[in-house]
């Protein structure tokens, strides 16, 4: 290790002696000859440079710049109909969900209609049926009351038939000459005084 | 075949009426048809005497009282029915008696189609009929 005042020590000397050299040739001339530069070298340099530099840019630089930008667009165009597709689905989301309360909405109105309808028919078909029931109760009474009234009057047929039969045997039985005889007179009394 | 009875019938409607005289049918003007048909014979002379014949019975019926009788009946009993009926249709009406023990008792006078009953078995069939 140099201590700091050895470095400082050696530094001027340095410079002392740089400086009385300069003092002796022309510090320009005495610098590029101390450096080696040639100027005819730099300037053939410069213009390797600038055409290494003008091939670079066309050939290798220009490409990737712009196969860059293309790529930095693709990016931005993949982000931004990402970002659309997002906006997209959210909107699409919300639409089904909006639909499907609707749909909701609408099959429980459709089913309380339903409800309602199947209800009104069931009450309309009890209602038929009690009619229907109720006017076969009163053909039924009425054919029955027929029946009996029509039985009824056979019935009653039937036995004047037999009580005047049984009356016409016993009459025809029973009655004599002056029975008959009265009665004739009495009928034709009756006929010729009507 | 209409025509045929019809004139068959206007035929024997006007043999009938020149059975009258003064508007008293007469046994004699039916006798004086009775021979003009059997001299003048029609082409159908059985259905004109047939017709006729329907006619005189139904005129002879008018003029008679059939007493149809149960038993016993006397005379005073014919004889007053004949003066009633006589009385009723104002024309001279004959009561003839008929026998008819259906009835049981009682009569039953037939003038025409007029029917006047007053007997048993009339009164048991109208009691049947009002039950």
């Amino acid at each position: 290790m140099i201590s700091l005042p050895v470095l400082a020590e050696v530094t001027g000397q340095v410079a002392e002696a740089t400086a009385a050299h300069a003092a002796s040739v022309n510090p320009i001339t005495e610098i590029t000859h101390t450096f080696g530069v040639n100027p005819a070298a730099i300037i053939g340099q410069i213009v390797n440079f600038v055409i290494v530099a003008f091939v670079l840019w066309k050939f290798a630089f220009k490409p990737v710049l712009a196969t860059l930008d293309e790529r930095q667009k693709k990016i931005s165009d993949g982000l931004r109909y990402a970002e659309e597709t997002k906006a997209r689905l959210d909107s699409a989301q919300q639409e089904i969900s909006d639909t499907l309360k609707k749909a909701q909405i609408e099959a429980a109105a459709i089913i309380e209609q339903a409800r309602k309808a199947s209800k009104e028919v069931a009450e309309r078909e009890t209602a038929a049926a009690t009619e229907r029931a109720n006017s076969l109760i009163t053909t039924a009474q009425q054919a029955i009351e027929l029946e009996k009234q029509k039985m009824l009057a056979e019935a009653r047929t039937e036995i004047a038939r037999l009580v005047v039969a049984t009356t016409q045997r016993v009459l025809a039985k029973e009655l004599n000459d002056a029975d008959r005889s009265r009665y004739n007179e009495a009928a034709a009394r009756e006929l010729t005084s009507a | 075949m209409a025509s045929g009875k019809k004139q068959i019938t206007q035929l024997a409607q006007k043999l009938f009426k020149l059975s009258f005289v003064d508007g008293r049918f007469s046994e004699e003007r039916v006798a004086g048809v009775l021979a003009y048909v059997e001299k003048n014979p029609h082409a159908k002379p059985v259905a004109v005497l047939r017709a006729y014949s329907r006619l005189v019975a139904v005129e002879v019926a008018k003029g008679q009282a059939v007493v149809e009788h149960a038993g016993p009946v006397n005379d005073s009993a014919i004889q007053a029915i004949t003066v009633a009926m006589t009385s009723r249709y104002q024309r001279p009406i004959t009561a003839i008696a008929k026998p008819n023990a259906s009835l049981l008792a009682g009569l039953r006078i037939r003038v025409g189609d007029d029917v006047y009953e007053s007997s048993a078995s009339g009164q048991l069939a109208a009691l049947a009929a009002s039950v």
